[in-house]
């Protein structure tokens, strides 16, 4: 039986009236009675939660948005560019869950044994260069991020692993055909960096868009950029939802320092900010004019145990490490830091991941550590190591918050709890893939966007599979390679969510990495800042401002 | 003099080739391959495998041999290209045209501040030596050296966002365009450095001051009557300036090239943060090029110090 997926106006206008109360909860001053704007409707036609919109003005934004190239689908920042375009789909809460809503496709379905997705595209679309967006465009991107041309490196080709084949059926109908079910597959399509490029730039530009910033189908188009400062980005006229977006332009600010964004929100240089420091955070709840929330995100901060050096190639030295160091007590010592959040293997955001108060009962997991560290103790000496290990190799990066906090709090937990000593040694960001690639670490403590999805699979595909792309800790387990691959094909929700249980369990066994927990992205803006509606995105999700509008 | 300039010019060429082959190795012989990730805020990592890494680097023109690399490099340059950013194809110069007006104007008020207060403080501390203005002087302006000039400007910073809520533009804003938002943006970078190089250049002024003060001319002008003022300020400040002028000379020369730490705290996107982005990046051609300009920055000013020492003291002549 086919599936399919299409919002009604009735659904939507549910939608539009359950964010406005969540909105008004988070955000504090209720909006000025201004005109009312008419409100397009049908599928993934999004428009702002509050009743009356002003339209008009400039937000200026206030983040990274430096990035060393332009290319979305090679690793390019999503900050800087997502404004301007749009993917197939996206996702939204509707009705409290995290779901696939239209983008460029207006809908789609699935074949019943989950290996055909089908998109029928939206129509009268136009490029910003005027091209219009037809199917070819969709199957020459996902053409290009399944079989990159020699040269490029296509970071998410990883992401569609289980995609065989892409088809246009015709102008405004795409096929994808898989290998095998992929049940997650719609949440890796609503990925930010997934945006459709139009065949055109992709025929111009020899398949290679790092040096240029692509046309895309966005709100915003791009009006100027200057390098290292910002980027204006203009409303889209002709923009296929013709309500939006209601201001005239956003104004990227190009802030790399967390407090920096975070000070210019605070006197006014900018209107909002997707990610500040802690302290800025601390100062926007204690004042009335602005707003703020922490958004969950896919980033986490982790230890790597390299699984094939002595002792960590011995599963139940990890074992004992994992139980013994307390996640509790790591995350207090950063609290004032960054506001990392205590989960395990899944963003603590995704329907899949055990809640807090269920993880805080388990080995390894719970606060009190009297029966954790015996047992932890009991693995070293049956292992070999009774008294502890000497001499191991801590790398992080060159960041002051790993290398003078964090590391040294990780390094403490060792020697406190199963007398292993480390010494930490500090390499620039850049030079620790070299580090990891060549195998020269025991443990290695970093914070990473490792997946971009809030489903385990991609992360767990390339992370904790054998010979996974980005599996640095050599790590190998194969019941849980098994176990993975069921995981990845089954589409019975409620089987699969035991099966992902089973494997977290396999995990917490035989553990790749230390989990210190999952970031939350510290969002503030002045309370004149509307249609944001934080409570529906993750904080990956801000890079798309489509709704948003300025009551002043 | 003109043969002195155009053979320190012809001197010159070797120094930059020198600079031009340092920088090149470096960039080579350094760890981190820019191919091997691709990096973004929080650390997000995507890595090329061995093919993938493989054809990057030919897309870019690194699999050619260092010395073709090279040879590519200072054929570029001798056509007066002076290159596009290794990823982007932005070229070098639009970064330069559009921040080397405010860094330059950052220096060059900085410089003017040390000045301002430098020369009188390390005068008057020579002049009253071993008094209490020329301890407590010394005190002060030890205390300054000390301090950091990048903690300097974030207290700053924390001053005005605190107590004012207000903090300096993060637009770059050219004095001919708007005076008081140029000088918002520009005042509180330099003021940081002039307090810093103020602090130093008292100290100089002051070593340098006292050494004249104890010529015999200086002892004459007082036999015949004149004004201590007119002595010092006429003919001992004079004679005292060439260690002054080297001193002004190499500050101006490393504010040139962006005081990184400063423009940090400050978020004044100058030619500092731009070198500081590039190594971020990996940027090779960026970062070469920079390097290569900041090099003969120094050997333009060097020059400059050193032919205004023959306007400042007679005896000194060229040929």
């Amino acid at each position: 039986m086919a599936t399919k997926q299409k919002m009604t106006r009735r659904d939507m206008l549910k939608v539009l009236a359950g964010s406005t109360t969540g909105f008004l909860l988070t955000a504090g001053t209720p909006s000025q009675s201004v005109p009312s704007s008419k409100t397009a409707s049908g599928p993934g036609f999004l428009s702002a939660p509050e009743a009356n919109v002003r339209r008009g003005g400039v937000v200026r934004w206030a983040g990274h948005i430096q990035a060393p190239h332009f290319d979305l689908h090679q690793g390019a920042l999503p900050w800087s560019l997502n404004f301007m375009y749009n993917g197939l789909v996206r996702m939204y809460m509707v009705d409290g869950r995290r779901t696939a809503v239209p983008d460029l496709a207006e809908r789609w379905e699935v074949s019943p044994d989950g290996k055909i997705y089908t998109f029928f595209l939206r129509d009268g679309v136009k490029y910003h260069d005027g091209t219009p967006f037809t199917s070819a465009d969709v199957e020459a991107t996902f053409k290009r991020i399944l079989s990159p041309p020699a040269g490029l490196a296509i970071t998410m080709t990883g992401l569609f692993e289980g995609v065989e084949n892409v088809q246009a059926v015709d102008r405004r109908t795409v096929r994808f055909s898989l290998k095998e079910p992929r049940s997650y597959l719609l949440e890796v399509f609503a990925v930010p960096q997934c945006v459709i490029y139009s065949k055109r730039s992709l025929d111009a530009n020899n398949q290679d868009l790092r040096k240029v910033i692509a046309p895309g189908t966005g709100p915003y188009m791009l009006k100027e950029r200057r390098e290292g400062e910002k980027m204006i980005l203009a409303r889209n006229p002709n923009y296929w939802n013709p309500d939006i977006p209601y201001i005239d332009a956003i104004e990227l600010l190009h802030l790399p320092e967390w407090t920096d964004r975070g000070t210019a929100v605070l006197t006014g240089r900018a209107d909002m900010s997707p990610n500040t420091s802690v302290e800025m955070l601390r100062e926007a709840q204690k004042r009335s004019d602005m707003g703020w929330a922490q958004q969950p995100s896919e980033s986490l901060y982790i230890v790597y145990y390299n699984c094939q050096r002595k002792p960590l190639n011995d599963a139940r030295v990890r074992r004992a490490i994992s139980l013994a160091v307390s996640h509790q007590d790591l995350l207090k010592v950063f609290e004032s830091y960054e506001g990392v959040k205590f989960s395990s293997w899944i963003p603590r955001a995704s329907d899949l991941a055990t809640p807090p108060d269920q993880l805080e009962k388990r080995p390894g997991y719970r606060p009190g550590k009297a029966e954790d560290i015996p047992e932890a103790k009991r693995l070293m000496a049956e292992a070999g190591y009774p008294d502890g290990v000497k001499g191991m190799d801590l790398v992080c990066a060159s960041v002051a918050s790993h290398a003078q906090v964090l590391a040294p709090a990780f390094q403490d937990q060792l020697k406190r709890t199963l007398n292993i000593e480390s010494k930490i040694r500090v390499v620039e960001r850049g030079v620790l893939i070299e580090e990891w690639k060549a195998g020269r670490f025991d443990f290695s403590l970093f914070s990473h966007a490792l997946t971009t999805t809030l489903d385990p699979s991609p992360l767990w595909n390339v992370s904790f599979k054998t010979g996974g792309a980005q599996n640095y800790p050599r790590y190998s387990n194969p019941p849980f390679d098994r176990l993975l691959e069921q995981v990845n094909r089954e589409l019975n929700a409620s089987r699969r969510r035991q099966m992902v249980a089973q494997a977290q369990d396999l995990l917490d066994e035989n553990p790749p990495w230390f989990v210190i927990g999952w970031l939350d992205y510290n969002v503030i803006w002045r309370n004149y800042v509307k249609g944001l509606e934080v409570d529906k995105r993750l904080a990956s999700d801000l890079s798309r401002l489509d709704t948003i509008w300025l009551d002043k | 003099m003109q043969s002195y300039i155009a053979r320190r010019l012809l001197l010159a060429i070797p120094t930059l080739f020198g600079v031009t082959l340092l920088i090149f190795l470096a960039m080579r012989v350094l760890p981190g391959d820019p191919l091997s990730a691709v990096t973004g805020e929080g650390g997000a990592v995507f890595v090329l495998n061995e093919e993938q890494l493989k054809a990057a680097r030919a897309s870019l023109g690194l699999d050619k041999p260092y010395y073709a690399q090279y040879l590519d490099w200072i054929a570029a340059l001798a056509r007066g290209e002076l290159g596009k950013s290794f990823w982007k194809d932005t070229p070098i110069s639009e970064i330069l045209a559009r921040r080397a007006p405010i860094t330059f104007q950052v220096a060059l008020m900085a410089v003017i501040l040390s000045w301002l207060i430098g020369l009188p403080v390390g005068v008057l501390s020579a002049v009253k030596y071993h008094s209490g203005f020329d301890v407590g002087s010394r005190i002060v302006v030890t205390l300054f050296m000390a301090v950091p000039s990048f903690w300097l400007g974030l207290m700053f910073i924390l001053l005005l966002v605190s107590l004012f809520s207000w903090r300096p533009p993060l637009d770059i804003v050219y004095l001919s365009e708007d005076p008081a938002a140029n000088l918002q943006m520009t005042l509180g970078p330099s003021l940081t450095l002039g307090i810093g190089m103020g602090a130093v250049m008292a100290r100089i002024t002051r070593s340098s001051v006292l050494e004249v003060l104890h010529e015999e001319y200086v002892r004459t002008a007082r036999a015949k009557g004149l004004r201590e003022r007119a002595i010092v300020w006429g003919h001992v400040l004079k004679n005292a300036m060439l260690p002054i002028l080297t001193f002004s000379g190499v500050i101006m020369g490393q504010l040139l090239a962006g005081s990184v730490a400063v423009e940090r705290a400050f978020s004044v996107p100058g030619l500092g943060l731009a070198l500081v982005s590039a190594i971020y990046e990996r940027d090779w051609m960026v970062i070469q090029n920079l390097v290569l300009l900041y090099g003969g920055i120094y050997i333009l000013i060097n020059l400059v110090v050193d032919i205004s020492y023959a306007l400042v003291d007679p005896r000194i002549r060229y040929r």
